[in-house]
């Protein structure tokens, strides 16, 4: 990681089209300008932490829903047999 | 192409054909997994949910919905650059898939933080980053399906 110390006002400039301005310091708090392309996303880092933790807890490979669905899927699949093992994709 | 998936399930194998309009592409994966690239798009007729079976990683599979069933007018906005990243002409909407979780205890969640938007005529899509504050990536929903939902 590269480690900079900036005090307002001043600028970091990332590639060649991205710029992070200092706006203002405030006790804990940085007030920070982004300039980017629009095809560059910018977002808060704990936004994406909690999407990429959610999508980990989705993953599915039991249950009712799934056996359900899975009815439906596979002809003939036992109808009373419960979800017990993973689905898995290969 | 059509493709054959083999599911593991209860121990055995089972191979369905996945036809080629129901592989969806993510050039980008999904947050956090880049590499989950290609999935299959399973919907049984009449089921409020359907299965999204990732086709390049074993053991990915995901439940999802269509989040206009949880929050009618849900409509996230896409910029330019992801409408071109899809491919989306002018005058064309992406589809919106939901992921589900389904806790330990059986409760339902769905993702409407981070919605699936995809282009149905192309089947290329990604996942958004909704940045307003509107909604939850734990959402608490019933499906219809769910017996255990009291509304």
């Amino acid at each position: 990681m590269l480690v900079l110390t900036r005090k307002a006002g001043q600028q970091i400039l990332v590639g060649h089209d991205i710029a992070i301005t200092i706006l203002a310091v405030d006790g804990d708090r940085v007030r920070l300008g982004i300039e980017a392309p629009e095809a560059v996303r910018v977002l808060r880092g704990e936004l994406v932490q909690e999407i990429a933790a959610a999508n980990g807890e989705a993953i599915s490979d039991q249950g009712q829903i799934l056996a359900r669905l899975l009815r439906h899927l596979i002809p003939g699949l036992p109808t009373d047999l419960p979800p017990t093992s993973s689905v898995k994709s290969r | 192409m059509d493709r054959i998936l083999a599911l593991e399930y209860n121990e055995a194998v089972h191979r369905i054909i996945v036809h080629e309009d129901d592989v969806l592409r993510f050039p980008d994966g999904l947050v956090g997994f880049p590499d989950w690239r290609e999935f299959a798009f399973l919907a049984p007729e009449g089921e409020p949910a359907a299965l999204l079976v990732c086709l390049n990683q074993p053991a990915i599979a995901f439940l999802v919905t269509d989040p206009r069933l949880i929050v009618a007018e849900y409509r996230p906005a896409l910029g330019l650059a992801d409408r071109a990243r899809l491919g989306l002409s002018a005058d064309e909407e992406p589809q919106c898939l939901t992921l589900l979780t389904v806790r330990a205890d059986g409760a339902i969640t769905a993702n409407l933080l981070g919605p699936l938007v995809i282009n149905p005529r192309t089947r290329i899509g990604c996942q958004l980053v909704l940045d307003d504050g509107r909604y939850s990536s734990r959402q608490p929903v019933c499906l219809p399906m769910d017996a255990a939902c009291s509304s």
